[in-house]
């Protein structure tokens, strides 16, 4: 009976402790959202309020007033988010096939070669990346955020780890013996297999690349295409200082999609994160 | 056919199949690499400048001046600090949720919706929520005073933004609170992913809830601690986004960390390429260091030593080989 | 062998799509992926020949005759004049592309210098630079993108005679060949800008020339400022917001800029006892210790800081572009409406200003927009003009608010009456403080140092480091930053 209780009051504590959490999760959020709805004059009244009010459309004009456009944003990190992610994704999983079903001489060692890379961030040789993109005059094309997608050693890895156990060599046999070409097996047969995995890294991918502030805050120079990152980063110019409602929509412009689409998603989303986990 | 030649038929698929990850790797990583080293040891800096000219009466110039730099160091001890006291909370914090969302003899309800709510910080982007946090500790009249205000916590607004400290914490929980859910997530499917016999054997043996998360979850998902600490050092020893943002490194660089160091120097306003490239090159360093360091000592040992004493073995047999030969 | 020679096909075939965009077949695993491919697969085509055209210097506008004119700013002050001109010439050839960076945390001067250097069909063909970096674009190292005015086809040594430009402003935007490159329409001459209620209260009067009197207004000196400000601060008054606002009277007051000759790093003996003076006003409580630019200086044009703040030191632009729209009301007796007024500062200093420069390499067709646009804003003193609407505040229709401006013609014919000021005209102060304006100590690194500095005295001042600390640590900041060394 004791223990019961003990486990019943154990459980009524982790309720509150993850209530807590959960309440400092969506807090900030919640406080940007409601806040884009309000006039500069209620939040310097009081900058935190539960109730949205009516301020919205009339924080939008001030914040389109000053040639903020987030709907340019928008469709930038899109088409660089979703072409890198196809890249990424697709270009791994073929490295991961030749990795995993073939055996050649230096395997092994463009393998490590990998496992070395995935510890280099990109950053770090920012200033080669900038000169070299700079000399090409290619500072404004997105092409050139896009492309590199197709190395990404941790996908790489990634995915030849879940297809080591995952896809059997009998099975590419199999197909040869069918007749079926080498790139036909891939497309066909492995593509299709590692469909899971590859629904895992599209995700972080994505979001990667959507995220990604430090290469476009580098290379873009011209404002029809800015990035979402950048455009939010502008919030912080004096222009918008003293108009804080509109601030908040700014913000709440660039995260309310993303937030829907999380929530919309959560359970392939976190069920991937997992999957990402376990097979590292 | 002879079984060499045909696996020696399909190898070249391999080499087909790898070859788009590796040229791009030639072009967009390898390149810019060794570029960036170049750089460092060249006098390459003004706006627009691209030619390089190596610097002839001290080639390590550049290298010298970052590592003698205080700006430097400093930005390396605030990196290293940032990353250190983000890392424990947030690791401890998803180490006990990760405890009690896998408890086989209790379920949590809404589990499902905790997951999501924690894991939310993490997919917003890094840009909104650095400018996010500095609106909410806005002074004074930003949210964070209104609430301390408001409930009587503070007398007056506390302006938190110029204070050192104060900025460091607050990059410093942001991190935690952006990252705990997402360690937290894996972790637990790592916990998911041992097989379950282990748990019942060690009911059986009697084993309670804390002996069992110590003895039997940790040992089995040391692996993935190993994956967390390195991405998350990785990731921790690049962090911008959110100290760029939040404060621009300030105030008197308490939020500085070596990307923004490197970032200030050479694409906003400097135009120092030479400087930053050699900054650039000693956090390269420092990474590879730390990372090699963490995977040999978090190596499986056992497969460690049981490939030592393969590799004896050869030795041996190559030894007596050339024994009997002779 | 048959299947090789179609494997091999598609492989290639597959590498080619790759290439052009990153569309794939059914092997992509997000189909969406199709549509904006084919866009980014088209774009560099499309622009390479914009790219080419511009290093040529002769191509048509892109679009035929209906093209753009990339415009940058960093405020949307501009950008309004252009709006308005636009607004008032329908035949005005071209579509204005607006780019509106803030400068506050120095993120506009990267971004501008970019867009330059990497040209193309989104360069920047009409470009703004504040006075704490036009330096650098008119003479300094970005110099070689600024068109001279008279390559425009402006007479501008006439013009510049005619509208009795400002001196200050025409030496600044001259440059290293004598021939100018940039000019502003307003003229930053400071004065001390007060709250009237609270002048009565300490001082039992509210008018200009008591006020100037007890703040040592002209004297060359801040010891009666000091005095004043011992009074307010028994009142309970800080006299100004934070050190920021005194920093901009020490600064362009200053005899030196922060480099010497040879281009070493240098501190202004005055510029140095900015340290204690900024120290002092959080000792003795003389400022509510806000930073500029923040909230919290702006809730102290609204009177609803920790003190009441007395004053703040500024420019026309100040009133124009930043205490009326934060004073909280909109005509007398609304929030701190109607109770300002301006008299002398204790130092003579200018601060801030817009200048702005045509882009070399912009295309020629364009050249003639860009001289009228540029005519009309800083040199044309008719009551067409852009100055004398501003000056007069009938650019956005009567009663908009005023600002002095550099034409020396125009502002003779201009009133400077103020509701926000109580009635009174702004010119009678602002013309003589403008005499004090002169570019003598800028340097094309002001915005980039100051920062450092400021930040460093920041620091100073809240007891967090030593004098010499400061000093040190804002040698190496601007070694770190900028290369530039101290001797």
């Amino acid at each position: 009976m004791s223990n019961k209780n003990k486990s019943t009051l154990k459980k009524a504590f982790i309720l509150v402790i993850c209530t807590l959490l959960s309440i400092l999760s969506l807090f900030p959020f919640v406080v940007m959202i409601v806040n884009s709805t309000r006039s500069t004059t209620q939040i310097q009244q009081h900058a935190v309020s539960l109730v949205p009010s009516s301020f919205f459309f009339n924080n939008l004009k001030i914040l389109v007033g000053k040639s903020f456009n987030p709907a340019v944003g928008f469709g930038n990190s899109l088409t660089i988010s979703i072409c890198a992610t196809a890249l990424t994704v697709y270009f791994s999983t073929m490295t991961a096939y030749g990795l995993v079903i073939y055996d050649w001489k230096f395997r092994d060692a463009f393998f490590s070669m990998i496992m070395m890379i995935m510890m280099i961030p990109g950053q770090i040789v920012m200033i080669g990346f900038y000169q070299m993109v700079y000399k090409l005059h290619m500072t404004n094309h997105l092409l050139m955020l896009i492309l590199p997608a197709i190395a990404a050693p941790s996908t790489v890895f990634f995915m030849r780890q879940y297809m080591k156990p995952a896809l059997s060599p009998e099975i590419v046999q199999a197909a040869r013996i069918d007749g079926a070409g080498e790139v036909y097996t891939f497309n066909r047969i492995v593509v299709p297999m590692m469909k899971p995995a590859i629904a895992t890294q599209a995700i972080f991918s994505f979001v990667t690349s959507w995220n990604n502030l430090f290469t476009p805050l580098v290379l873009l120079t011209d404002q029809k295409k800015y990035t979402l990152p950048i455009m939010v980063s502008l919030l912080k110019g004096d222009i918008y200082k003293t108009e804080y409602g509109c601030v908040y929509l700014g913000l709440t412009l660039t995260a309310l999609p993303l937030i829907v689409v999380y929530l919309v998603l959560s359970k392939y989303i976190i069920a991937g994160v997992a999957l990402g986990g376990v097979k590292g | 056919m002879s079984k060499k030649k045909r696996s020696g038929g399909y190898a070249k698929w391999g080499y087909i199949f790898c070859l788009p990850f590796f040229i791009t790797f030639l072009i967009f990583s390898l390149y810019p690499t060794l570029y960036t080293m170049l750089v460092g040891f060249t006098d390459l800096h003004g706006i627009g400048k691209t030619a390089i000219h190596l610097l002839k009466d001290d080639p390590f110039a550049n290298y010298k001046a970052t590592l003698t730099s205080p700006t430097f160091q400093k930005a390396l001890g605030n990196t290293l600090k940032i990353w250190i006291c983000n890392f424990i909370p947030q690791l401890g914090l998803a180490l006990l949720l990760t405890a009690w969302f896998t408890d086989r003899r209790f379920k949590i309800q809404g589990e499902g919706i905790f997951k999501v709510l924690f894991y939310m910080p993490n997919i917003i982007t890094a840009a909104t929520v650095a400018i996010l946090f500095n609106a909410l500790f806005g002074y004074p009249m930003g949210p964070v005073n209104d609430l301390m205000t408001r409930f009587g916590f503070f007398k007056e607004p506390y302006n938190f933004l110029v204070k050192k400290a104060v900025a460091q914490n607050i990059v410093i929980f942001i991190q935690t609170w952006m990252w705990y859910g997402y360690t937290m997530i894996i972790l637990v499917s790592g916990v998911l992913g041992i097989n379950p016999e282990i748990f019942e054997a060690a009911e059986v043996d009697g084993a309670n809830a804390w002996q069992t998360f110590w003895l039997v979850t940790i040992p089995n998902i040391k692996t993935i601690l190993l994956f967390t600490l390195v991405t998350s050092l990785i990731g921790g020893l690049n962090m911008f986004d959110i100290p760029w943002l939040f404060l621009y490194g300030g105030p008197d660089n308490a939020t500085l960390t070596t990307s923004v160091f490197i970032y200030k120097q050479a694409f906003s306003g400097g135009y120092l390429y030479n400087k930053a490239s050699a900054a650039s090159m000693v956090m390269f360093v420092i990474i590879v260091i730390i990372s090699a360091y963490l995977f040999f000592m978090m190596r499986d040992k056992d497969e460690a030593a049981l490939k030592k004493i393969r590799k004896q073995q050869e030795k041996e047999m190559r030894r007596k080989m050339k024994e009997a030969k002779a | 062998m048959k299947k090789k020679v179609l494997a091999l096909i598609l492989s290639s075939a597959m590498a080619v799509s790759m290439l052009a965009g990153c569309g794939s077949e059914a092997a992509a695993p997000a189909p969406a992926a199709e549509e904006p491919a084919a866009e980014t697969a088209e774009e560099p085509a499309a622009e390479e020949p914009a790219a080419e055209a511009t290093t040529e210097e002769a191509a048509p506008a892109e679009g035929g005759g209906s093209g753009t004119i990339n415009l940058w700013a960093f405020t949307d002050e501009v950008p309004g004049m252009v709006d308005k001109y636009i607004e008032a010439h329908p035949d005005f050839p071209y579509k204005v592309n607006t780019t509106i960076i803030a400068t506050t945390d120095g993120a506009y001067q990267p971004a501008l210098d970019q867009a330059l250097i990497a040209g193309g069909a989104e360069q920047p063909d009409l470009y703004c630079a504040e006075a704490a970096f036009i330096l650098k674009y008119s003479k300094g190292d970005m110099a070689e993108y600024a068109m001279p005015y008279k390559d425009l086809g402006i007479d501008v040594d006439a013009e510049i005679k005619n509208s009795d430009i400002a001196g200050y402003s025409v030496d600044i935007g001259t440059n290293n060949n004598g021939d100018v490159d940039a000019l502003g329409y307003q003229a930053t001459g400071g004065t001390f800008i007060y709250r009237r209620s609270i002048a009565k209260d300490v001082f039992g009067t509210d008018d200009p020339a008591e006020i100037s009197k007890q703040i040592g207004g002209g004297s060359g000196s801040w010891d009666k400022f000091w005095e004043a400000a011992a009074t307010l601060a028994g009142k309970g008054v800080a006299i100004v917001s934070g050190d920021g606002d005194i920093w901009h009277a020490v600064e362009n007051s200053s005899d030196k800029g922060w480099l010497d000759e040879s281009g070493a790093l240098q501190i202004d003996p005055k510029r140095e006892a900015f340290l204690d003076i900024s120290k002092d006003l959080t000792d003795k409580g003389w400022s509510n210790q806000t930073q500029d630019w923040q909230d919290a200086w702006f809730a102290d044009m609204k009177g609803e800081g920790d003190k009441p703040v007395f004053g703040f030191f500024g420019p026309a632009w100040l009133i124009n572009y930043t205490l009326a729209p934060n004073c909280g009301g909109e005509k007398a007796g609304e929030g701190t409406y109607g109770d300002w007024a301006c008299c002398d500062s204790p130092i003579g200093f200018f601060w801030g200003g817009t200048w702005l420069l045509a882009n070399k390499n912009m295309d020629a067709d364009k050249v003639p927009a860009v001289k009228d646009l540029i005519y009309w804003i800083t040199l044309d003193s008719s009551e067409d003009g852009l100055q004398y609407k501003w000056a007069n505040g009938t650019l956005n229709g009567e009663g908009g608010t005023k600002d002095s401006v550099a034409s020396g013609a125009v502002m003779s014919k201009s009133d400077g009456s103020l509701d926000f000021l109580g009635g009174e005209n702004m010119f009678d102060y602002f013309v003589p403080a403008n005499a004090y304006a002169n570019g003598k100590n800028l340097t094309q690194y002001d915005e980039s140092i100051n920062q450092i500095w400021r930040d460093q005295v920041r620091a100073y001042a809240a007891g967090e480091k030593s004098r010499d600390d400061a000093i040190k640590d804002f040698k190496q900041t601007v070694a770190d930053n900028l290369g530039i060394e101290a001797k």
